[in-house]
């Protein structure tokens, strides 16, 4: 370990052993799952950073979408991201969960993933390289130590929001909501 | 009286240094068997601060207490157990009580599990218990040999006769015990190939499916609790105990280590395939040990 981050575990050693200990709840929507197992396999060893992968999202605090996300699936993601604890992250991996990218005309693919789920970050391309998922690891280092990957917060403050988006994807849900949906507050639009 | 006190207090946080120790040292020895740099050493002891930290979901009163009473149980455990000279109640109960409370930890796992409500975990807890059926068996009779040829149940008595002679594994009435004890070793650490219980691929982890945040972290020091306590047992019945707690943690290293290069090259047996293999070679060889023992007893 650097010597100089002593200094740092003792003042915040939340925000250190959340960056230094991501587990990672891969989610195989589509082709970009390809690139995982290099990952974090001996080609490129991701667990020398402390990510390793988990198979249950209860464990998880990094939630990594690789690939198309269809209508189908994105019940499944709602309801992994609603499960997994505080504080946690997610990052969008591929150009698909972006803006659709080659299913931009798809009738059956959500075209902009954090218009459903708050995202911390994205990882463009298609397929991007394994390299840019560690590029993309040490990005969300430098924002948890500003405090900028509050995807979690912006979750919780924006519901309804989400909750109305989901609605409008999917019809109606079969799951009560993850938190108060206060109705007289008007539903604040993401950027 | 201050002396006994300041034991009971130190032997756990001992313990739970070195099964810790050992969890980062199984990951950074399976990475470097993988061709892989691997994580730092002190990676699980990062892992537990962050879970910590996390916020967690409780399903209910049975699945806080499970998990408490599982870590109480291995805690009692520990200090029944010598590690090295360190045995704070060295006079009271011996073999027979560390049966007895061993089965404390799965139990209370169990019933952590069983108010979790996920059909991943009963059948994690299925197949936990199940295996436990499996190497309990060769565990007793081992066991039994053990006591049959010391002539005791107290574990003290049994090192202090091993430091005088021969370690036990290597004097003849008991070596097929020590052989066998070693064969279900990683069973009883639930290790690969007898990692059905808490398989990821599987059946997502298996019992530990529902744990987060803080229940993560205590099951975590559980299993390292668990780690240091059937290494120990073999060291302290096989392996002579130690005169001091530097050698004894050698010698549990180097039947760590040992037990890791089975985890690292073999795959995962099917459930009746480990009761099959636990059921016929560590348990023939088991009674072998203890037929033996029992004729050559003076």
């Amino acid at each position: 370990m650097d010597r100089n981050k002593i200094a740092k575990w003792l003042k915040e050693p939340a925000k250190m052993a959340n960056k230094y200990s991501l587990h990672v709840i891969y989610f195989c929507t589509g082709c970009g799952i390809i690139e995982i197992p290099p990952v974090i396999t001996s080609r490129w060893d991701a667990e020398r950073l402390g990510i390793i992968p988990v198979a249950t999202p209860r464990q998880a605090n990094l939630f990594l979408i690789t690939g198309y996300v269809s209508v189908k699936t994105l019940r499944a993601i709602i309801r992994t991201y609603e499960q997994m604890l505080e504080p946690k992250y997610a990052i969008g991996f591929g150009s698909c969960p972006i803006n659709g990218g080659m299913y931009w005309d798809s009738y059956n693919t959500i075209k902009h993933l954090d218009k459903y789920i708050p995202i911390d970050g994205w990882i463009a391309g298609c397929m991007p390289r394994p390299e840019a998922i560690f590029i993309a690891v040490t990005h969300l280092w430098t924002l948890i130590d500003k405090g900028m990957a509050n995807g979690y917060i912006r979750y919780r403050e924006n519901y309804e929001f989400y909750r109305r988006n989901q609605e409008m994807a999917l019809g109606k849900l079969d799951w009560p909501p993850l938190y108060q949906i206060r109705s007289d507050v008007k539903a604040v639009e993401n950027e | 009286m201050v002396a006994k006190i300041i034991q009971i207090i130190l032997s756990p946080i001992l313990a739970l240094i070195v099964g810790v120790f050992f969890l980062g040292l199984a990951r950074k020895i399976m990475a470097r068997i993988h061709w892989r740099y691997g994580p730092p050493l002190v990676q699980p002891v990062i892992d537990i601060i962050r879970l910590f930290y996390q916020k967690s979901v409780s399903h209910g009163r049975m699945f806080d207490l499970g998990i408490v009473l599982s870590l109480a149980g291995s805690i009692v455990v520990v200090l029944f157990l010598p590690f090295g000279r360190i045995c704070p109640l060295s006079s009271s109960g011996g073999l027979l009580v560390i049966l007895y409370i061993m089965l404390l930890a799965p139990l209370g796992m169990a019933l952590s599990g069983g108010q979790g409500a996920n059909p991943n975990i009963s059948i994690g807890i299925s197949r936990k218990l199940i295996l436990s059926l499996g190497y309990e068996v060769p565990l007793l009779l081992v066991l039994l040999a053990v006591m049959t040829h010391y002539k005791t149940i107290s574990i003290v008595e049994m090192i202090n006769v091993q430091q005088s002679s021969n370690w036990s594994i290597i004097s003849w009435p008991l070596f097929l015990s020590g052989l066998s004890y070693f064969l279900i070793l990683p069973a009883i650490l639930g290790i690969r190939p007898f990692d059905v219980s808490s398989a990821p691929q599987e059946i997502s982890s298996g019992s530990m499916v529902e744990y987060g945040g803080k229940y993560l972290a205590l099951a975590t020091i559980e299993h390292a609790f668990a780690l240091f306590i059937s290494i120990a047992l073999f060291v302290n019945l096989f392996l002579g105990g130690a005169a001091n707690p530097v050698i004894f943690f050698v010698k549990m290293l180097v039947v760590f280590v040992l037990c890791l290069f089975i985890h690292a090259v073999f795959p995962r047996f099917r459930i009746e395939q480990a009761i099959k293999y636990l059921w016929r070679w560590p348990t023939l060889l088991a009674f072998l040990g203890l037929i033996i023992a029992a004729a050559t007893r003076s």
